[in-house]
């Protein structure tokens, strides 16, 4: 088993005094591919930005052992006026962990080249970012978060918007990357069957109701209709989830 | 040439002080267009005007207290008459940036609609510190409020160009974090850098420096400059440098033509040169579009 890089103990999260969610308590492991998932509202991004360190826990306690996060920002946060190439947006993570006036040195352009290549987009290294398809603007930021030299990534709705070849060709990307890499990865998506057939491990998240555990454990029929209020069914056709509605009928 | 001449002649430091003013408001205005706050230099311009029509009420007398804290006393042409004035404009302007800096954090209001508030106050009250000032006329202050490019004497020029190598040299000293937490904050906070802090340097940098410009050349001279240039420059430029290049070049060489132009057809210089900024402007544009189609 890898070790924990962080353990969330008895945390409420939330802004100013108003709890989202309360009484967290799960750790993400070295090795773990973690879906978060919820509907619009459900306080996902709560969680995100406390897991990142950007919103503190109203109570509890967050612990991280040596953890270097690499972020992937919903890409249509992300629409810059100016022309900066691929290569200026990867090299950004990299400032982080230079000194206050040095220049990127001879380590950090191949970590940048490295990073590309991972990701499969060296070609398009010279390429002005706005010039460049949903797709491919999602790997340059997951380039630069790689670029980081992470031990967790988490990457927020990465497939939202996507059309359907390149919303498949993205998860199927960022699970090579977890299998190759051995990187934890937490996930965040609005669509459990966006991640049900990717990640290992799940976070339900849904009016003050949180749930972590075994993806096999969480998906069953009477558990999602617990969580979310609603009946589902749940299939495993070959190998993979197959999760529906009964409201459609 | 002989209308260039006379104006070298006559207005020295005013060409040489226009180029400057030129290239620092297109410089920021680089940063100021892609952040997308162009109103933040709107509502910077007209708080800065408020801070020197506040400075006319005399109720502080900030000239007083550094000569005596200094032990100098303070002659007609003192050098400290003029740090009033320019003090208020940056204090005016600072707390504009820091009102901004805090929208965020506002369930009830937008950006902009906080930077409409700050900018139609500010007018307000520079309205009303003009109606109560006790040493000159409204139309006198209102005059010397809005700056003009032909007043920049030598003391101004050298001013200027401090303002110039400061801000210059803040933004390329930082232009690591300035880059990133312009292009994408939430990333830059997540990945370690303190964005909340370089976005309100950033702010505090571009205020002090269209504070201190707005004194000099005016406001329509200084939001002109912050807008157009570098729009012209992300128009036309195909790296960031080239964008920053272009916008400079465009700063520094426009408000230079534009003294000879209202110099040659008896024209005030601020109007003159925003109105041969929008030519070059709608040129570029039909340009680009004719091109696009």
């Amino acid at each position: 088993m890898a070790e924990e890089i962080i353990t969330l103990s008895d945390v409420s999260i939330g802004y100013s005094k108003k709890i989202i969610a309360r009484e967290l308590t799960f750790s993400v492991c070295g090795n773990d591919f973690i879906g978060l998932v919820g509907p619009n509202g459900a306080g996902k991004t709560t969680l995100l930005k406390t897991l990142l360190g950007n919103i503190k826990p109203i109570s509890g306690s967050i612990d991280k052992k040596d953890l270097r996060v690499g972020y992937v920002p919903q890409r249509d946060t992300v629409q810059p006026l100016l022309p900066y190439s691929v290569h200026d947006i990867v090299m950004m993570s990299r400032y982080v962990l230079m000194g206050y006036f040095k220049n990127p040195d001879k380590l950090d352009k191949e970590i940048v080249e490295e990073s590309l290549q991972q990701v499969g987009i060296s070609h398009l290294k010279n390429f002005h970012y706005n010039s460049l398809s949903g797709g491919q603007r999602q790997r340059v930021l997951i380039a630069r978060a790689l670029a980081f030299q992470p031990n967790l990534l988490i990457l927020d709705e990465p497939t939202n918007g996507m059309d359907t070849p390149s919303h498949y060709s993205l998860l199927n990307f960022i699970s090579n990357l977890h299998k190759e890499k051995h990187l934890a990865i937490i996930m965040v998506s609005h669509l459990l069957s966006d991640v049900a057939n990717y990640v290992k491990k799940l976070i339900l998240i849904d009016n003050g109701l949180f749930q972590f555990g075994e993806i096999d454990e969480l998906l069953s029929e009477d558990n999602l209709q617990k969580a979310y209020s609603s009946e589902f069914t749940v299939k495993k056709i070959s190998g993979e989830y197959l999760i529906t509605s009964k409201d459609r009928s | 040439m002989e209308a260039i001449n006379q104006l070298l002649e006559i207005f020295p430091y005013a060409v040489l002080g226009s180029i400057l003013a030129g290239i620092v408001c297109s410089f920021l205005g680089v940063f100021v267009v892609s952040q997308r706050v162009v109103f933040l230099g709107a509502a910077l311009t007209q708080a800065s005007i408020a801070g020197v029509a506040f400075s006319f009420l005399h109720l502080i007398s900030i000239e007083g207290f550094f000569s005596s804290l200094l032990g100098i006393q303070l002659t007609e042409n003192s050098f400290l008459h003029n740090i009033e004035p320019a003090f208020f404009s940056m204090l005016f302007a600072i707390i504009t940036v820091l009102t901004f800096s805090q929208t965020h954090k506002q369930k009830y209001f937008t950006q902009d609609g906080i930077l409409g508030i700050v900018f139609v106050v500010a007018i307000a009250i520079r309205i009303m510190f003009i109606q109560k000032s006790p040493v000159a006329e409204v139309s006198e202050i209102e005059s010397i409020l809005k700056g003009d490019i032909l007043f920049i004497g030598s003391k101004e020029f050298y001013t200027l160009l401090v303002i110039a190598i400061t801000v210059i040299s803040i933004f390329i000293l930082f232009q690591k974090q300035f880059k990133f937490v312009i292009f994408d904050p939430e990333s830059a906070d997540a990945h370690g850098m303190k964005s909340k802090f370089w976005l309100l340097l950033f702010y505090l940098v571009v205020g002090i420096g269209i504070s201190l410009i707005t004194r000099f050349v005016g406001d329509v001279f200084t939001f002109a400059y912050l807008i157009i240039p570098s729009s012209i420059g992300i128009m036309l430029g195909k790296s960031v440098i080239k964008v920053f290049f272009i916008s400079i070049i465009v700063g520094a060489i426009l408000p230079p033509i534009s003294l000879l132009l209202a110099f040659k057809m008896d024209f005030s210089s601020g109007p003159m040169a925003v109105a041969l900024a929008f030519t070059i402007f709608i040129f570029v544009l039909t340009y680009k579009k004719v091109k696009g189609s």
